[in-house]
């Protein structure tokens, strides 16, 4: 199993009390709040922790977008993919990832991508998301639209890598008359696709379909199951059989030199799960974002939001790892019999967890994990 | 007399219309809260007209209408809606989006309709203010910023006093769904309608409440502006919903602008 280092490079340099007073951090937390002197610092830190990650074996360096959020600065995953690409050496780059809907233009990110895998001498890992409804409202784009916009931008991207130039493209939502980029990716046909999940069916069968990887992040283990089974469904529609390859799963991981140390530091994760996802549903939902199977899906799949959780609840849930490196090595084996993935994508640095604490993390993993887990 | 439900097939979509009363037809277009049917106004009117309430395709137990994609769609679909269900020049009267899509159907077609009512129509930018983001608030918190005070409301109870069924929810998405195919970019106007509207010389009236939270009463002031034979009608202590916050005032008011005021 492959182990994948992430941080959401978030900027919670702010007083919490101040945050509590606006519905949600997201789309409502007035910017004046940003620290550019902060964040200025902050981004030295978190590419020195994810070169630390890449030095010590982690076998990727996941990056992921937000907007309009202090829960994730990391605004441009090709830009941070572009510099991975020339401070790290061998780690895979899992852009996880793009988000296609609110993408005006997909030629560009074509070559984007195609650029940040030039430089990275063949390392991205291309994912494609619908994005969170809050990324809809920052667009401003409609949230009728986001699954046909989805579609129709990944299939001119991918027509883009494959397909030779010139060419016109005139679909519904993008139209261009000459289209011929002059920048493709090293990796051929192109670099591999990965589409996380945490509640559409559809997307799970659609990703199986085209042999993608397919992560579902943060869901209870019998609900990734079931999203698995849809993955083997639209697999099994065009005659593929599913691996552990084509298959991740996304939890929050701390270690340290004693129990007492990790737990103190893994709660630094329930920022992610209460503070920042807190808000109106319209915002995170918007009218229309969701289909009606997807709907009823995301009933189940989160009896309790994770806000409800406490530390505790979600430490008993493995959705957040915490403890000594033999500790983490038996968990992390536990979710790889569980679920029987190929990649475990590790949320490991969060909220206030400072730059020690995360590097020592990163080198315990190194060290005294990687090498246990590479087997599995 | 009791409203008849008739489908009316309209290019492909099958558009669920309530029809009553008697006298020259009057098209009356519902906004985004979808159609109310037969409330306390429209009875009035339909004492001295021969009311249509279509459901917009995309709403209600309308059709669906996918392929729909901004407001102009809507109004060259109830032109032909006019033609299917055989109305002449029918007076037209629109709230909210349906004034809207009246407006654009009169820069359409003018000589096809007669008088025009326009009830808090969105479709202009407003020059001072901004037009509310309705999808930003869920449907609880905007039935409190749509009325001005409930207790004023005759209906209120028959209207809001019960929780909804599932089937009411699964409409009330269905509306807002299509509401944001339609109107989310540019939001809720079209820039090039100020252009159009100087064409339009059919006799409007433009109908506002005075405390509308929804679109600034000033956008009322530019459509009395912009179309060149209309007067605008400001109620006191009434928000964005003037046919149900003062259905008596409202069908007085429209009933004497259509002519019907007198027997």
């Amino acid at each position: 199993m492959k182990l994948y280092y992430f941080s959401e490079m978030p900027h919670h340099e702010y007083p919490d009390a101040e945050g509590d007073k606006y519905p949600s951090l997201r789309l409502a937390f007035p910017n004046r709040f940003f620290d550019p002197g902060k964040a200025a610092e902050n981004y030295q830190r978190y590419f020195a922790e994810y070169e630390l990650a890449d030095q010590v074996g982690f076998d990727g360096l996941m990056i992921n977008e937000h907007h309009s959020t202090p829960s994730c600065v990391d605004v441009g995953v090709n830009m941070t993919a572009a510099v991975l690409g020339r401070t790290t050496k061998r780690a895979k780059i899992l852009i996880l990832g793009n988000i296609l809907p609110v993408e005006d233009n997909p030629v560009r990110m074509a070559e984007q991508l195609a650029m940040a895998d030039l430089v990275s001498n063949g390392r991205v890992l291309s994912g494609f998301v619908r994005g969170v409804g809050v990324e809809q409202w920052w667009a401003n784009a409609n949230p009728v639209h986001n699954r046909e916009r989805f579609q129709e931008c990944h299939d001119l991207i991918l027509k883009c890598w494959t397909e030779p130039g010139p060419f016109r493209w005139e679909g519904k939502h993008y139209h261009f008359r000459h289209v011929n980029p002059w920048c493709l990716p090293l990796q051929k046909p192109h670099p591999p696709i990965w589409i996380p999940g945490t509640a559409s069916p559809e997307t799970a069968i659609w990703a199986g379909q085209r042999g993608y990887t397919y992560v579902p992040f943060l869901v209870p283990f019998e609900i990734a199951r079931e999203l698995f089974e849809f993955y083997r469904q639209g697999a099994a529609e065009v005659g593929r059989t599913a691996t552990p390859d084509n298959f991740g799963f996304l939890i929050c991981a701390v270690t340290a030199d004693t129990k007492a140390k990790a737990i103190e530091a893994g709660r630094h994760f329930v920022w992610r799960m209460g503070p920042t996802l807190r808000g109106p549903i319209d915002w995170f939902q918007p009218v229309g974002m969701r289909s009606r199977a997807g709907k009823q899906f995301a009933l189940k799949a989160r009896p309790r939001s994770l806000a409800t959780m406490s530390y505790e609840d979600l430490l008993a849930a493995n959705l957040i790892i915490a403890g000594t490196p033999d500790e983490v090595a038996d968990k992390f084996a536990l979710v790889h019999r569980e679920l029987g993935v190929g990649h475990l994508l590790l949320e490991a640095q969060e909220s206030r967890m400072d730059h020690e604490t995360t590097a020592r993390s990163i080198e315990l993993m190194g060290a005294k994990i990687i090498p246990l887990t590479s087997k599995l | 007399m009791n409203p008849r439900e008739e489908t009316i097939a309209v290019g492909g979509v099958d558009v669920h219309t309530w029809i009553s009363g008697q006298g020259d037809p009057l098209l009356v277009l519902h906004g985004a809260g979808g159609n109310r049917g037969f409330t306390r106004s429209m009875r009035a009117l339909a004492e001295r007209y021969t009311v249509y309430a279509p459901t917009h395709p995309g709403f209600g137990r309308s059709g669906d209408a996918e392929w729909m994609d901004g407001i102009d769609d809507l109004a060259r679909f109830h032109l032909w809606f006019m033609e299917a269900a055989g109305l002449r020049r029918p007076h037209l009267l629109g709230h909210s989006i349906g004034g809207w899509t009246a407006a654009e159907m009169a820069t359409m077609s003018p000589g096809s309709i007669d008088r025009l009512v326009l009830v808090a129509p969105v479709g202009l930018k407003p020059e001072t203010g901004e037009i509310l983001d309705v999808f930003f608030y869920s449907p609880q918190q905007l039935r409190d910023l749509t009325v001005h005070d409930p207790k004023t409301i005759p209906e209120w109870d028959e209207l809001y006093g019960k929780p909804p069924t599932p089937a009411e929810l699964e409409i009330v998405e269905r509306n807002r769904e299509m509401t944001a195919r339609l109107t989310w970019k540019p939001y809720m106007h079209n820039p090039r309608l100020p252009r159009f509207l100087s064409r339009v010389t059919n006799p409007a009236l433009i109908v506002w409440g005075r405390e509308d939270q929804i679109v600034p009463v000033a956008c009322g002031e530019q459509y009395r502006r912009l179309l060149p034979n209309a007067t605008l009608h400001v109620f006191d202590h009434c928000g964005h919903l003037p046919p149900i916050e003062q259905p008596d005032a409202f069908a007085r008011l429209v009933l004497d602008f259509l002519g019907g005021g007198a027997r």
